[in-house]
């Protein structure tokens, strides 16, 4: 095994403008929001962004006008409501797009993890997402009963990001044995063709190898690890810490205004690096609030 | 049969309404909510209906809310942030997403709770834009697993208060294909059997005539009536010659929901 530990600012460099990104995480819980942030940093745009529900950071991209096209089950901040640079880019035409259901875009992923280039489904039939998106949702029929169905292409992307708990040096990256229901993450994993994952704490191999089974991600499928603590902040890491609702609430605020360039001054770009984000976005006091550990 | 009172509120009888279109054996799919009337809409009406079935005509019914099988609702947290949710030990399972999708196309599911802010005349609903998809007036939310609940849940019901702008004669968008053009066309568009079997309104509950799959009243409450009803549809639902009153709760269930289900007045906010 041979050591994938880089920086943030070096994972985020090996990405360029236009490449078509899977992001990890569910709606404000554990997305690698550290990474989207490196790279409004560098200024990298035109990407097409593949999440399951995407949201904090399909928004945060949106803001940066850095994303022409979406393809998810959900846009939008929960609790904290509306996506709304995200919204008005699709109302302005400036994102295209591509809605699909959770069983539909979950087929794509798993397409994708298991090398088919397509899989079957009839959960989106006589709806408006097969209508309008006749390029990848096409009408087949079962060549076993007949069946009418839409097949849906695998989910593949040029790079797929992901935030996670631990890892070793290797890229083997860990479950907390407490943790929430799980989302795609693995499957999008598999499903990499170069895969980036942050995780809060790099630990020793020694303390991988005490639990093996707790290993979602091996060292194989990952081509660079980052040691980014609170690197899904201001959303939550489940058995890490919170969403940060005072945080979450003033951003959309600001959104809600479009005052994104103040917010990024503040928080994307003014920070040079995470180490500076986190100095600016969370006092003492704050970690210790939101930490569940 | 208890004696009927009149001392009861809307959403309790929302809450008894639902009750009684589950069955014993149920497996029940309840989404998440936000706060106030989403939250008492998406979560708090069907947590209290699928327990009230469960304490009463359904023993063996179990609910799957949220990514939990079986959890204990008698000690829901009183904050529902991420930690409350991943540290509340009272589930049976926790499911990931791969397995929620599965026992959708499998048809493990027998109900589920949906909602939209546009219903049509045949159960279609819109969650994912106002105006044209590509450049709508305005964006929503997408699809989640709305559509999936359509597609595979056998008798999914929809939740939700009557308004004008929400009940409209055809959705913008098709997110969830409910009985589509009416009559056969669910069917001959490939679709499983079902599509949505009730509307339950803080107003009126509606069902789906059995041949030409349209909307149609089948009970007003005591509290509305058949104009105010109207008034708050932008389309025409099949109308019965004689429209029964929505029967009330019973003395029992209210005791069960006041006293047993929602003690804490956590379930039906608002």
């Amino acid at each position: 095994m041979k050591s994938k530990l880089v920086d943030l600012a070096s994972a985020a460099s090996l990405i360029p403008s236009g490449a078509s990104l899977t992001i990890g995480g569910s709606i404000i819980r554990r997305s690698p929001v550290a990474l989207i942030r490196e790279l409004i940093r560098q200024e990298k745009k035109n990407f097409t962004v593949l999440a399951y529900p995407a949201g904090f950071t399909t928004d945060l991209l949106a803001g940066a006008g850095a994303v022409d096209r979406v393809e998810a089950v959900y846009e939008g901040l929960f609790q904290f409501g509306f996506s709304y640079n995200f919204r008005r880019g699709v109302e302005s035409g400036a994102i295209d797009i591509r809605d699909f259901s959770e069983v539909a875009m979950a087929a794509r992923f798993r397409a994708a993890a298991s090398g088919v280039p397509f899989l079957p489904t009839d959960a989106m039939l006589g709806t408006g997402m097969a209508a309008h998106n006749p390029e990848q949702v096409k009408e087949i029929v079962c060549p076993f009963t007949g069946r009418k169905l839409h097949a849906v292409p695998a989910a593949e992307t040029d790079f797929t990001l992901l935030h996670g708990y631990t890892a070793d040096e290797y890229g083997n990256v860990q479950f907390p044995v407490a943790r929430d229901a799980d989302d795609l993450d693995p499957v999008m994993a598999k499903a990499a063709k170069r895969l980036i994952v942050t995780v809060e704490k790099i630990v020793p191999h020694s303390e991988i190898v005490k639990n093996p089974n707790l290993t979602y991600i091996p060292h194989t499928w990952v081509e660079a690890v980052v040691e980014a603590p609170f690197g899904a902040h201001p959303l939550s890491c489940d058995g890490y810490y919170d969403e940060d609702e005072e945080h979450m609430y003033e951003y959309q605020r600001l959104m809600k205004e479009e005052r994104f360039a103040e917010y990024a001054d503040r928080f994307i770009t003014g920070p040079a690096n995470h180490a500076e984000y986190l100095a600016e976005a969370l006092s003492p006091a704050r970690v210790f609030e939101l930490s569940v550990r | 049969m208890t004696t009927l009172t009149q001392d009861y509120t809307t959403n309790e009888l929302m809450v008894v309404a639902a009750a009684r279109e589950l069955q014993d054996g149920d497996l029940i799919f309840i989404g998440v909510g936000t706060a106030g009337r989403a939250f008492t809409l998406a979560c708090g009406i069907p947590i209290a209906a699928a327990r009230l079935a469960q304490e009463t005509h359904a023993p063996n019914l179990s609910i799957y809310w949220n990514n939990l099988l079986s959890p204990d609702l008698q000690q829901i947290p009183p904050k529902l942030t991420q930690h409350y949710l991943t540290t509340w030990p009272t589930a049976a399972q926790l499911h990931n997403c791969s397995d929620k999708n599965d026992m959708l196309s499998r048809g493990m599911f027998d109900v589920s709770f949906d909602s939209a802010p546009q219903i049509d005349r045949f159960g279609n609903l819109n969650i994912t834009a106002i105006g044209d998809y590509k450049r709508p007036t305005r964006r929503l939310i997408g699809c989640l697993a709305q559509t999936d609940h359509f597609a595979y849940v056998r008798r999914p019901l929809i939740l939700t208060d009557l308004k004008k702008r929400t009940f409209v004669e055809k959705v913008d968008f098709i997110t969830s294909a409910g009985h589509l053009e009416g009559g056969t066309s669910r069917i001959d568009a490939g679709m499983r059997p079902g599509g949505p079997s009730r509307v339950i309104t803080d107003k009126a509950i509606f069902g789906f005539h059995e041949e030409t799959k349209e909307m149609e009243i089948l009970s007003i409450h005591a509290s509305s009536s058949l104009e105010e009803v109207l008034a708050e549809m932008s389309f025409t639902p099949l109308v019965p010659d004689e429209i029964p009153v929505t029967q009330a709760p019973t003395a029992e269930e209210l005791r069960l929901i006041r006293e047993f289900i929602d003690p804490r007045g956590i379930l039906l906010v608002s």
